[in-house]
């Protein structure tokens, strides 16, 4: 479905994609994963064509971008983080609107229209402003909008920001129900329950880089059994990278979180028994890497403050 | 597409009331307002002699007298109660130029061979000039001569066979008959009145009010990533243009003729002088597409360089105003010393403004508005030209 090989995108001397290469197959939930400007937005954007690159290739369904951006948009959809639509028209105004600018007309209007409407629970406020309606539901109306052309491939850029809980699962469940329908879905958001939630692939994404990618039970796996998270309630960074430094295979994350590799029984009980002497009190130990959120931190140096 | 991109764009600013107000009350009031405010300024103002009548003699020739004179449009009778001499002294010491008193008995003695004492007494002010004495002493003159004429008429007529009286009717003063007086641009005593200044003004002024819902529509649109969407979309930039450019030119249109309707018809109900069109409906549309183009240009240009509502609504005020003050909108250019009048040339509102004065003041045909007409729509090109580039290049830096 998506095939990039060797992606350099450069804003002036600034590398905010660096040999970037990925492959999204077929009807998958591809989460990609990543800190603030690790390149997730930017490699979006040149997805999308709305964004140049100056180097590598770049394919999607089977088409070269460069080339064929604008078949390609007719097959694909944007769902943007902001509210992409507008609050003076109504739910359906909004929808007529960006429908009528891609041209879908007679029975595909309906068609797409009454698909859009229904996998959004959007028919009881049809007629309301878009500025009247609920966070959940607004985000409901920016995916709706980009249901209308019927893309086989959906970009979804944070789609639950601001949002309730109860209003953040109606639309993981929505975006999870496109599996059903054969789309293929990709997926960034700094929320890790999230992407553990619905997709099946993952691609972690820092300095411009795919430092990991693949299913997403597979890489928990292979991390699994391998570390340990130690998380503090207070301490003082300088001090963590003291110890570290007498530590071998001891990472200072942050200034709350240790990550300890290939540990033994013995290391880490001298581990923590110079915390102890050091007066840092511990708040949890994970053993092995058991969700995405403690994969994340370990492999991305940044990653807590953007989780 | 288009169609979508219209209908949106047309609902956006209907359901907008502080554009509504904008373009349309705004001006609308101001027409009225400043019609109405300047009509006895615009009025006085052509008059170039103004004075007053002490009718001592309260006859139908006296009357016949008042109304000669009063049909002189570069005249301009005051109403000043003037009981003696020092009442006089003090109109003309004012700004009246002369005072003229018919005496009694003016009724009897106009046809007399040697009329009996003074037929008609003129007094002048200190600072009246010899040519404005001479205008208007023929005119006093004139009416006299018109009187007798007549008279003369009346007593032959029993008289004369039906030839010589038509022959006589035929010499009846006429001015107009002898002497066709074809006024270049403004002369002196061709200035506008108050309506046929304000509404082109304010019609033009109001026109660049598109600036506000223009950039607010295109900032939001902006700011929420919606264009980015739309981009996303396969909507070029052309098209997002066009998308705007012929839904605003169409509301400029609606403007126009609003105003017009407002100056024909409200603006008389408040006692101003109606708006009279002139014969060419062509050269009014071609004016008013011409600054639709200028004004639109000027909005987009706005709406893709500023960074937020705030500042595009700000800046496109102060350009609006300050375009409104150079141009002859807020002070009429024949008040500008000469060299104000061609600083004033420089803003695309003089080019209109002289545009619709060229079809409603001075009766011309689109052929006399072509140059404002390329003018303006070279000026708003020029500046979707920049937009398009401005707004193409903050496009592939991710808007």
């Amino acid at each position: 479905m998506i095939s990039i090989k060797n992606l350099i995108k450069r804003y002036d001397d600034l590398l905010a994609l660096d040999h970037l290469d990925l492959e999204v197959g077929k009807g998958v939930i591809f989460g990609l994963l990543g800190p603030n400007g690790a390149g997730k937005t930017t490699l979006v954007s040149i997805l999308n064509g709305l964004t140049s690159f100056q180097e590598g290739e770049i394919e999607v369904f089977g088409l070269p971008l460069s080339k064929e951006i604008t078949a390609i948009r007719q097959r694909t959809a944007f769902i943007p983080q902001s509210l992409a639509l507008y609050e003076n028209l109504s739910v359906i105004e909004n929808l007529r609107f960006f429908a009528g600018i891609q041209k879908i007309t007679g029975a595909t209007l309906r068609h797409n229209l009454d698909y859009a409407i229904s996998v959004n629970r959007l028919q009881p406020m049809l007629e309301q402003k878009a500025a009247t309606l609920s966070g959940g539901q607004k985000r409901r109306l920016n995916i709706a909008i980009g249901l209308l052309n019927n893309p086989e491939l959906l970009y979804f850029d944070e789609p639950t920001v601001g949002i309730d809980p109860d209003g953040r699962n109606e639309i993981l469940e929505t975006i999870r129900s496109f599996k059903n329908d054969a789309k293929t879905v990709i997926y960034t958001s700094h929320y890790m329950p999230e992407i553990e939630k619905i997709c099946d692939e993952v691609a972690i994404i820092d300095r411009g880089r795919i430092i990991r990618q693949g299913l997403l039970e597979t890489l928990l796996q292979e991390e699994r059994a391998d570390s340990v998270v130690i998380e503090l309630l207070h301490a003082d960074e300088t001090q963590l990278l003291g110890l570290a430094q007498r530590y071998e295979d001891v990472e200072v994350i942050n200034a709350v979180t240790l990550v300890m590799h290939r540990q033994n029984s013995a290391k880490m009980g001298m581990l923590l028994n110079a915390l102890e002497a050091e007066s840092v009190a511990i708040k949890q130990i994970s053993y092995g890497t058991t969700n995405l959120e403690a994969l994340f931190i370990r492999l991305t140096s940044s990653g807590v403050s953007d989780v | 597409m288009f169609k979508a991109m219209l209908i949106k764009e047309f609902i956006l600013v209907l359901r907008d009331k502080h554009a509504l107000a904008a373009l349309f009350i705004m001006p609308a009031i101001f027409i009225l307002i400043m019609s109405l405010a300047l009509k006895e300024t615009f009025d006085s103002e052509r008059a170039l002699l103004k004075y007053a009548v002490v009718d001592l003699d309260q006859s139908a020739q006296s009357a016949k007298i008042r109304t000669f004179l009063a049909e002189n449009r570069v005249m301009q009778e005051r109403p000043v109660t003037i009981v003696d001499d020092a009442d006089c002294k003090m109109a003309l010491s004012g700004d009246l130029h002369f005072v003229l008193t018919i005496p009694k008995g003016f009724a009897e003695n106009y046809a007399l061979e040697e009329p009996v004492g003074d037929l008609l007494l003129l007094s002048a002010a200190a600072d009246v000039r010899p040519e404005m004495l001479t205008l208007f002493k023929s005119e006093v003159v004139t009416s006299v001569m018109q009187l007798r004429f007549e008279k003369m008429k009346a007593e032959l007529s029993p008289f004369l066979p039906d030839v010589a009286i038509s022959q006589l009717e035929a010499l009846d003063f006429n001015g107009e008959d002898i002497v066709k007086v074809r006024f270049d641009a403004m002369q002196a005593d061709e200035k506008p009145t108050s309506t046929q200044q304000s509404v082109p003004s304010w019609i033009v002024f109001g026109m660049f009010f598109i600036i506000i819902p223009m950039s607010t529509i295109f900032i939001n649109e902006r700011r929420q990533n919606t264009l980015m969407r739309l981009s996303a979309m396969n909507i070029s930039v052309p098209a997002l243009f066009a998308g705007k450019i012929v839904p605003y030119i169409v509301i400029n249109q609606i403007q126009v003729w609003l105003m017009i309707v407002v100056g024909i018809f409200i603006v008389p109900l408040f006692g101003a002088d109606a708006l009279t069109l002139g014969d060419s409906l062509a050269g009014l549309v071609l004016v008013s597409l011409g600054l639709s183009l200028a004004a639109v240009g000027t909005s987009i240009l706005i709406a893709v360089t500023a960074a937020t509502v705030e500042q595009a609504t700000t800046v496109g005020g102060i350009i609006n105003i300050l375009l409104g003050a150079i141009g002859g909108i807020m002070v009429p250019k024949f008040y500008m010393p000469q060299a104000m009048q061609e600083f004033a040339n420089l803003s695309p509102m003089s080019w209109g403004l002289e545009g619709f004065l060229d079809i409603l003041l001075r009766g011309l045909g689109p052929e006399a508005v072509i140059t404002e007409f390329l003018a303006l729509a070279g000026f708003g090109a020029g500046l979707l030209l920049v937009a398009g580039i401005v707004f193409s290049h903050k496009i592939r830096r991710g808007i």
